[in-house]
């Protein structure tokens, strides 16, 4: 097998000798994810010197393993053990070079011009129009690949829920992904080994190390420094991932801070450095689109295991208007689908396993309320965050869609993401079980993919933490590039939105900074 | 914060604990942990989690792999008690003593005491309980000893999933895409 290195100019805890550093440079990004990648990459190549700042790991992509147990354990936060404070829902983020861009799906949507227009009217982003955003969108896309999957770019499961859409009329929702040359292993959430899956990893990063940015994996910012209410650098340590020992203090002077932490990772530094909180909403609105999943049983054997991750989604219900609600088919390996479903201990367990080959599941994903927070409780993060009423009323709708396009798709039953067991055999039953779902905590195996909202972006600053063009209303040259800019929560896959609005505000920063 | 409170968040917390981190679980010595005298396993946790595993698992009539055969608790105790944070051990500790106590009141004997059929039922019972710490340590302790066992791929084979592909279909890597030209 050929293997080509990825071209990062990276350093890690293994590289560092002193036990204290101190650099300058023009800006330093906190994080490598969506919105660092790309803000490093734009900004380097306007000519700044860019140092790049990853808490995570570096994990070269020949030596991904492509199981999801052993990626979770290395690549994602809290090594897969991420969760809002009741355990019920597991909020799912990347912690590595390349962040969360590394293990998602690949799956693209451009922002909807609903939730663009509503952000104008209730957020006054009114320079966030869909004709300022549709050369970013374009952009993006020419650069990450992000295209329609081709016909064989599909699985086994998909194929067999595209009849289900088509036996109730519905129209297929064909994925935009950021790959080229899908190899379909199915792996995405576990990182493409062959690098066909277009992360920061092998796009942006590389593309900005040509330009001179370094990038410092295992370094935790501890704490970001402003002097008279301009951003001025941060302090991190550079810790051994093995041993937990921070082997370097590390502190970089900067006139421009990029904070891409991630929806999580940065309100809670912004709380930790005191900064950008005059309106008290950092950490606030957190939402993280949950989503449950149903799995189907068939007579045959679909041998759903590898594929396009995902290929096909029905949004006809994805603005809040029209539901609230996307359904997302996807393959799964075993150890995922061994906790998807409640069959009933034992041997009705042991059967379920056994019919696991026979199986496929769809995901159905909801608009949600941003009704969360992320804080700081005794040294551990706190995700204050339960699913409220209404939006769980979506989902029930949601997953009565679900079960009938599956009954449609020629499943034999059907098992809820439940605690206890709930089968539905049939079509007849699908109403009288999902009606009787109470919301309650610790009742359904709810994962979210999109955590998002915790520094909302508006013009408002007494109701807001960043301003309409990314820097925080309280610290001038203090950025914010991720997915906790979100106003509200967009119902689709954000990453594409992330994508965008990092290099809008790239395109912003370089101008207010020229030289 | 009243005790019940405390009590309450604190089951919620170990219950988030089992639930969440059994995620992370991976095959035996990819990520294990270092077992110390603080982290192992002591005698009610292992008598729990082997017990939870004989009934999850009856694989007798079925093709599957009989999990006395695997190495399901040393990877339990390997890939996931070990790495633990100390504050989640300790609380993890305290649910699986909690949860073991779970059928004196009903059925006169500890979990790990039971028959495997009132063991199965008591499981099935707090799984659809109406108290949601006893739901959570019941199907966080299930999760935990399920996932451990199909963490380990010889377990695959029977399904016919072949696990990782990319080196068996001899795939090349695309490496780095070039650089957008201006």
């Amino acid at each position: 097998m050929m293997s080509n290195k990825n071209q990062l100019n990276v350093k890690t805890s293994e590289d560092m000798t002193a036990t204290e550093l101190n650099i300058e440079a023009d800006v330093v990004i906190i994080g490598s994810g969506a919105g660092g990648g790309i803000s490093a990459y734009e900004l380097a190549k306007a000519g700044k010197k860019v140092i790049v700042l990853e808490a995570g790991p570096y994990v070269p992509s020949e030596k991904f393993t492509e199981m999801m147990a052993v990626s979770m354990a290395t690549m994602y936060e809290g090594e897969g053990a991420q969760s809002n404070t009741d355990g019920d829902i597991t909020v799912l983020q990347g912690r590595c070079v390349g962040g969360s861009t590394v293990v998602n799906a690949a799956l693209c949507f451009r922002t909807p011009d609903y939730y663009l227009n509503k952000w104008g009217k209730e957020f006054g982003l009114t320079n966030l129009t869909p004709e300022v955003m549709l050369p970013y969108f374009e952009k993006v896309e020419k650069n990450l690949g992000i295209t329609e999957v081709k016909p064989h770019e599909t699985s086994s499961g998909a194929e067999t829920i595209k009849k289900g859409l088509r036996a109730l009329d519905i129209p297929l929702g064909l994925a935009r992904r950021n790959i080229r040359d899908c190899a379909m292993t199915g792996f995405c959430f576990a990182g493409c080994k062959t690098d066909r899956k277009q992360s920061m990893m092998v796009t942006y990063l590389p593309w900005a190390c040509n330009h001179g940015a370094e990038i410092y994996a295992d370094t935790q910012v501890t704490k970001i420094i402003a002097d008279n209410g301009t951003a001025k650098g941060v302090n991190a340590e550079v810790i051994d991932p093995k041993t937990g020992v921070t082997k370097t203090s590390l502190s970089v002077k900067a006139p421009i801070v990029v904070l891409a932490a991630g929806p999580t990772g940065s309100p809670l530094l912004l709380q930790q450095s005191g900064l950008a909180n005059s309106s008290g909403q950092v950490g606030k609105n957190f939402a993280c689109h949950p989503s449950l999943s149903i799995t189907a049983i068939y007579e045959k054997k679909l041998n759903d295991f590898h594929g396009a991750t995902h290929s096909l989604f029905d949004d006809r219900h994805t603005l809040p208007e029209n539901g609230g609600w996307i359904q997302l088919n996807a393959v799964q390996d075993p150890v995922e689908a061994s906790f998807m479903a409640e069959p009933g201990t034992g041997k009705p367990y042991v059967r379920y396993m056994q019919n696991y080959p026979n199986s496929t599941r769809l995901i159905t994903l909801i608009h949600d309320k941003n009704v969360g927070e992320v804080t700081m409780e005794n040294g551990y993060k706190e995700i204050r965050y339960q699913v409220d009423d209404k939006d769980f009323e979506a989902m029930k709708k949601g997953l009565k869609e679900n079960a009938r396009i599956l009954f449609a798709s020629g499943a034999k039953y059907l098992y809820l993401p439940t605690y206890d067991t709930q089968r539905i055999n049939s079509v007849d039953e699908i109403d009288s079980v999902i009606d009787a779902l109470e919301n309650e905590s610790a009742r359904y195996r709810y994962t979210s993919f999109h955590p998002q909202g915790t520094c909302r972006m508006g013009a408002d600053k007494s109701k807001t933490v960043v301003n309409p063009y990314g820097e925080t209303h309280d610290i001038k040259n203090l950025y914010v590039v991720d997915a906790s800019l979100l106003p509200t929560s967009i119902g689709y896959n954000p990453s594409e939105t992330v994508y965008a609005l990092a290099s809008y505000i790239a395109d912003h920063i370089n101008e207010a900074n020229p030289g | 914060m009243s005790d019940i409170n405390k009590q309450r968040r604190q089951f919620l917390k170990l219950a988030t604990a089992i639930s969440v981190a059994v995620a992370s679980l991976s095959p035996m010595q990819v990520i294990a942990g270092k077992i110390t005298e603080d982290n192992k396993m002591d005698a009610t946790e292992h008598a729990v989690f082997t017990k939870m595993l004989t009934i999850s698992l009856p694989t007798e009539g079925s093709p599957l792999i009989p999990p006395a055969s695997l190495p399901v608790i040393p990877t339990i105790e390997g890939a996931l008690l070990a790495g633990m944070p100390p504050h989640i051990r300790q609380g993890l500790n305290q649910g699986i003593h909690y949860f073991n106590q779970g059928p004196l009141k009903k059925y006169g004997k500890s979990f790990n005491e039971l028959p495997d059929e009132q063991a199965t039922a008591f499981v099935d019972e707090w799984t659809n309980s109406d108290k949601a710490p006893h739901r959570a340590l019941a199907m966080g302790l299930k999760k935990l000893t399920v996932l451990a066992y199909w963490a380990i791929p010889d377990t695959w084979t029977p399904l016919g999933y072949v696990g990782p592909v990319s080196e068996k279909w001899k795939l090349k890597y695309r490496g780095v895409t070039p650089e957008p030209k201006a």
